[in-house]
């Protein structure tokens, strides 16, 4: 028997969902003083509009749904889940506001594409964009890289095992420290120092190719953003190709790639333990599958003959191979070179590391290297069995952090993940085609976006059908939180409607 | 413990086969039909300006041959080695963009980066971005698919440059309206924080009660 949730169950989740909006309203006051010091005057109302309308919903959430007992583990998923959505509502108020929308939806979509760190988007004359809603995009893909629950978790919520539970639900699953609040801030604390040192090179980078030190300064900051959290944003529309820079794909290229590793490695590397990075299972897998993708890529590269030359291959095949593997999305060639200069085998095999994607509890999405490395190893397993006496005990592990003995609920569960990531790319993927996209083009932009990678061979854009645009929104989210809450999600809404009242005595 | 085994392999190995089907349908859908489209495509000549994403969709026809392109210049002209990088756009905000009240075209900015002479940049005065309509520039170069000079990048290395119509500096009108709304918006806001405090008071009252 399935019960309906109680008055007490809507509250948490109300007040949960309130924190979360909370905020996204104090991610808002960055772009507000970035507008007010550039003098963009509207793109600054555009914000406060936005923050008040956060901070009334907040509000009313305190006073709505006040709480006196500690989050369930339910209610923590459907907080993670329902609060990802109500974010993207508040959020795209000042995309929508600042005229660079066709609707409301579109500008839903970059919202959803920024807190994923997918990258793809909607947005139209970008190159005309105020600097305020630049440090927006960039800052939410920033943000929604650790996770937007982590960004409320840091300040917002006070050291609950509630806490805990919301966190898990948004993907993550590492814990860095015995405390949930503690790891969140630890987090933070890499993803800092990072954009320090990261910004620092790629302006020196910027100012050695002839860029202004003003306007340099906000593109390293903002092409940091968008590497480390593996969104892939840049501030013009040619992306990596405008800077026509080796130096900053080169600079770029290792923060995507750094980004895109567990938290839980950053960690462990931070604290001493360097060996970590040669036995970690997640970057061997990662090293496995980018090799198994050059090779492919390369192979095509060389039959197309379009790109020759070692560094002219490694800043038109490699780094785009390597920014789709780290679903990252920053390129260096034109949507169209995807399938008319890599090749047959150049397009799949980058659509095969975009599926794959990056680690676990890391910036990036797709299966992730530590299922990519139990499912292998269990397979590993199942073929020693075979050849194994019967009396033998065929035992695999794994390492992560630590050693892990794989079990069959461990493979199960990474099987089922993996599962549903190919059950919304080929959905996304068959949809695109009837809606008369060539399959390529179809596949290619349906594993970016539910992988959150954001490369795109042409597919997304204003102009593609609605149905689509939510479709898209849809894996993004999905993809972002690894499916197991969305799930709840659905159990809530659900169970809403059919679920029995509970009987109080 | 091995006689449990057979059992739940089994559910496993379901979902290997499933996943091992659903990967090679999707290999089938991706092997090449009729996506050899770009042969299909009509272009315009090389003697007058060619349209940017025309270059783009058929560079394998312009490759190495001399376009000429006009429009917006658009973002930093970066200075280097001798030379300097430009981005021109020719999509329709290139003629009028959003912020100056141009309307929706549908799709995102189309340029391509122009290699220039140092002298050449001389000519530009002003770049387009949120508060400047850039110069309107006709670019004569040769156009390559994967530069060999420049790491593989698709570009034009120009020969000429012409200034057809000098940009500007544009203020945005102030959008009182939007002004408005943040006064309607602060009512609320204060409103409810005033019943927040008071509601947490009354809450902290009972509690110590």
């Amino acid at each position: 028997m399935i019960l309906r949730p109680t008055r007490e169950d809507l509250k948490a989740i109300g007040w949960g969902v309130g924190r979360v909006i909370l905020g996204v309203g104090l991610l808002m006051t960055v772009p507000l003083v970035t507008s007010l010091v550039c003098r963009e005057w509207n793109t600054a109302l555009d914000f406060a509009i936005g923050i008040l309308a956060c901070f009334s919903f907040w509000l009313s959430m305190e006073i709505l749904c006040p709480i006196n007992r500690d989050l369930t583990w339910f209610q923590g998923l459907v907080i993670a889940s329902g609060g990802w959505l109500v974010a993207m509502v508040f959020g795209a108020i000042p995309h929508y506001l600042s005229g660079h929308f066709k609707s409301y939806l579109d500008a839903c979509f970059d919202l959803m594409s920024g807190y994923t760190t997918t990258g793809l988007f909607l947005l139209q004359d970008l190159d005309h964009l105020s600097h305020g809603m630049n440090m927006w995009r960039h800052l939410l893909t920033y943000a929604g890289g650790q996770g937007i629950i982590v960004v409320a978790l840091t300040f917002l919520f006070a050291g609950t095992a509630g806490a805990l539970r919301i966190y898990v639900a948004e993907g993550k699953e590492e814990k860095l420290l015995p405390n949930v609040i503690r790891t969140a801030r630890a987090i933070w604390m890499i993803s800092l120092t990072y954009l320090a040192v990261g910004t620092a090179c790629l302006w020196a980078a910027l100012l050695r190719e002839g860029m202004p030190a003003g306007r340099g300064f906000l593109h390293a900051l903002w092409l940091f953003m968008g590497a480390w959290s593996t969104g892939g944003f840049a501030p013009q529309s040619l992306n990596l190709l405008y800077y026509h820079s080796f130096l900053v794909e080169m600079i770029t290229l290792v923060i995507f790639v750094i980004g895109s590793f567990n938290f839980a490695l950053h960690y462990a590397v931070w604290t001493g333990n360097r060996r970590e990075i040669y036995r970690n299972v997640e970057v061997r897998s990662f090293v496995t599958t980018l090799l198994i993708g050059t090779f492919l890529l390369t192979l095509s590269i060389a039959r197309e003959g379009v790109f020759s030359g070692l560094t002219v291959i490694f800043r038109k095949g490699f780094y785009n191979l390597v920014s789709g593997h780290t679903t990252t999305g920053n390129s260096t060639i034109y949507s169209v070179s995807f399938y008319k200069d890599l090749g047959f085998l150049g397009i799949f095999s980058v659509i095969m590391v975009m599926a794959v994607g990056a680690s676990a509890c890391s910036t990036g999405g797709g299966f992730k290297g530590l299922r990519m490395g139990i499912i292998f190893r269990s397979l590993r397993q199942e073929v020693r069995r075979i050849l194994s006496p019967e009396s033998a005990v065929v035992r695999e592990k794994i390492h992560h952090i630590r050693d892990i003995w794989i079990d069959d609920a461990m493979v199960r569960a990474a099987m089922f993940i993996v599962l549903c990531y190919v059950f919304i790319y080929f959905v996304g993927g068959l949809l695109g085609v009837a809606y008369g996209y060539p399959p390529h083009i179809a596949f290619f932009d349906s594993v970016s976006a539910g992988s959150n990678t954001g490369l795109s061979a042409g597919l997304t854009s204003p102009l593609m059908p609605a149905t689509l645009k939510l479709y898209y929104i849809f894996a993004m989210w999905a993809g972002r939180l690894e499916f197991v809450s969305i799930l709840a999600l659905v159990g809530f809404a659900g169970v809403l409607v059919k679920g029995r009242r509970a009987r109080h005595p | 413990m091995r006689g449990n085994r057979p059992i739940q392999g089994l559910s496993e190995r379901r979902l290997i086969r499933l996943l091992a089907l659903l990967l090679f349908f999707s290999f089938l859908l991706l092997l090449p039909g009729d996506w050899s489209r770009a042969e299909s495509g009509e272009w315009e000549g090389f003697n007058g300006p060619v349209g940017i994403s025309e270059l783009v969709e058929h560079m394998e026809h312009y490759d190495g041959k001399t376009v000429t392109v006009e429009g917006e210049v658009v973002g930093d002209v970066m200075n280097r080695d001798g030379g300097a990088w430009l981005t021109v756009n020719d999509d329709p905000y290139a003629l009028r963009s959003l912020e100056e009240g141009g309307d929706f075209a549908g799709v995102s900015n189309s340029g391509i980066g122009v290699w220039v002479a140092a002298d050449m940049t001389r000519e530009i005065q002003h770049t387009g971005d949120y508060q400047e309509k850039g110069d309107r520039v006709r670019i004569s170069g040769v156009f390559h698919r994967a530069c060999g000079e420049h790491g593989g990048d698709a570009d034009i290395h120009a020969q000429s440059l012409e200034v057809l119509v000098r940009g500007y500096r544009f203020e945005h009108p102030f959008q009182w309206k939007k002004l408005a709304v943040v006064l309607l918006l602060l009512f609320p806001a204060v409103f409810l924080w005033t019943v927040r405090e008071r509601t947490r008071r009354k809450r902290k009252r009972r509690a110590t009660r």
